[in-house]
């Protein structure tokens, strides 16, 4: 078993792509999830359309999420001199950014829908929506957290001699 | 006269929603455009290449849109409903 393997950038490879699948596909869920409550709203109350686009903001943003993780993971990745050590901390990184991002999408998506399908009889439900929003995109925060410290451990690294 | 108002509603609409449009399609730009130029340029020339603090300001470039987003919204639904006010107040003379 050596340090570097040949097979190590796989599972580096692996991080980057899971960090930006999951987080859009939970960014996708919350945005069309919020989106049909969006045009519910809009056939009653269209002027409220600007305020009640705020979800699927906030769902762009845990796709934003996912892309920084993924352009700070590739950032690291090295043709040779790459342990496999390096390979599963940008693995872990990935996973742990792209599925908190899933979480936090599915979240937003119902939190949005229905708190915009009330936003049309009581416009109190405005800002109870923008706290319950916030505390759901901070899921795909902590996951940001979590993998930005992972990635910061992967330059202690043993080199391939 | 109906008819005449009727027109002037919906060409106020028409206006309206190309102003709204044109809001929502700036921040959709800055929304894509704002966090990773703000990492790459930040990682350059502010953080001397650490990639962490680089992806720090990222985080805080998209949240600040997000932020900027919900202070327009709520501007935009206060200029609808005092402008709508003297207006229905008008009518109902």
């Amino acid at each position: 078993m050596s340090v570097c393997p040949p097979y190590a950038p796989f599972f580096g490879f692996g991080g980057v792509a899971s960090a930006m699948i999951f987080s859009t596909v939970g960014a996708a869920f919350g945005t069309s999830k919020a989106g049909i409550g969006i045009a519910g709203l809009g056939t009653f109350k269209p002027e409220l359309i600007m305020k009640s686009l705020i979800p699927v903001v906030m769902s762009g943003i845990i796709a934003v999420y996912g892309l920084v993780v993924s352009v700070l993971i590739a950032g690291g990745l090295r043709p040779n001199d790459y342990s496999l050590y390096a390979g599963f901390i940008h693995l872990g990184a990935g996973l742990a950014c792209g599925l908190t991002g899933l979480a936090a999408g599915y979240a937003i998506g119902f939190v949005g829908d229905s708190c915009v399908r009330a936003y049309v009889h009581e416009s109190k439900v405005f800002v109870a929506m923008v706290l319950i929003l916030i505390f759901g995109e901070v899921l795909g925060l902590y996951g940001l957290i979590v993998a930005l410290i992972m990635n910061s451990r992967a330059t202690e690294a043993p080199s391939c001699t | 006269m109906s008819e005449q108002t009727k027109v002037g509603a919906s060409a106020a609409q028409a206006v309206e929603q190309g102003g709204i449009f044109a809001k929502l399609l700036v921040f959709a730009a800055l929304l894509a455009i704002a966090p990773i130029a703000s990492y790459f340029l930040s990682k350059d020339y502010l953080w001397d290449g650490n990639t962490v603090f680089a992806a720090i300001t990222a985080i805080i470039a998209a949240n600040a849109v997000l932020i900027g987003y919900i202070i327009v919204s709520i501007r935009e639904e206060r200029l609808g409903t005092t402008a709508r006010g003297p207006a229905e107040s008008k009518k109902n003379r």
